[in-house]
């Protein structure tokens, strides 16, 4: 939702709930190039299971224009998994990785996410997120910012493999937050907060 | 004469006797503000830095010193490189 790496010394706590589950990540930026911390998730609607532990996310290119800008992230963990399904729950080793990749101008909005997980007996799966968005006007730095975005999300090992959301991106300051009424009812609300 | 003296003396005391420092920098890949709050937040913690402006709008950093005080170029530069930003120039004004 938001970059994976803020400013040297900042902290970032990101939440998500929407069609895939419930995350909570906190990150803590070492430099322009890498964050560590933690991220944590419950899959919903398909393999029902909750993941979590240690991330380290890294800038792999920025490309910093006179009217845009442009970042290729990764974004790398391992950790536990806990099998939610009906019957004995068990710990399983998890891994799992990602890229994304972005460009945005005060105007237009794009994104792509490739995540890869690995759940030992549990899910060994790809999805993949895109985005576009604009500003319905352009806001400078002390205004309140609003976007209207499109995001769609294929992700094969759910039960509805792919899912269109449109949304609504307000933030003011540190604060971020966005809702949205996914193609299949199902209510969309992530919030980013800046330390 | 003693007219011309005595103004001389006024502009004398009148001139501040500590002056601050405006360093304006031109900033690119400044576009999401949510983003740049990072360069505030970076140039607040400096005790140098009386007031941080951000303008997405002219890509602006500007920086009002404390009175005696300054920021080198250099410091400049890497907080705004760190908070993810590129720095094409940088001017002073007293």
């Amino acid at each position: 939702m938001a970059k994976p790496i803020s400013y040297v010394g900042g902290t970032m706590l990101m939440q998500e709930a929407d069609e895939t589950g419930y995350s909570l990540a906190a990150d803590y930026t070492l430099s322009p190039k890498l964050a560590v911390g933690v991220f944590g998730k419950k899959e919903i609607k398909g393999d029902r299971y909750s993941f979590g532990g240690p991330q380290v996310n890294t800038l792999l290119k920025r490309w910093n224009l006179p009217d845009g800008q442009g970042n290729i992230f990764t974004m790398t963990g391992v950790g536990i998994a806990r099998d939610n399904n009906p019957g004995p729950s068990r710990s399983h080793f998890a891994a799992w990785t990602g890229v994304l990749a972005d460009y945005e101008t005060r105007r237009i909005f794009t994104s792509y996410e490739l995540r890869l997980m690995y759940a030992d007996n549990i899910e060994k799966a790809a999805w993949q997120r895109a985005r576009v968005g604009f500003a319905p006007y352009l806001a400078n730095y002390n205004d309140v910012n609003t976007w209207l975005m499109i995001q769609v999300d294929h992700h094969p090992a759910k039960d509805r493999t792919t899912v269109v959301t449109p949304l609504v991106r307000v933030f003011y300051k540190t604060f971020l937050a966005e809702a949205g009424i996914s193609s299949h009812g199902r209510l969309m609300f992530n919030w980013v907060q800046q330390f | 004469m003693r007219y011309t003296l005595s103004m001389a003396i006024m502009l004398v005391h009148a001139a501040p006797v500590a002056h601050a420092e405006t360093i304006i920098a031109t900033v690119n890949g400044m576009v999401c503000a949510f983003c740049a709050t990072g360069i505030e937040k970076s140039f607040k913690k400096q005790s140098a830095v009386a007031e941080i402006l951000v303008d997405l709008e002219h890509k602006k950093v500007t920086v009002h010193t404390k009175p005696e005080r300054t920021l080198d170029d250099t410091l400049v530069t890497k907080l705004i490189t760190d908070a993810g930003y590129a720095v094409v120039g940088i001017e002073r004004r007293p």
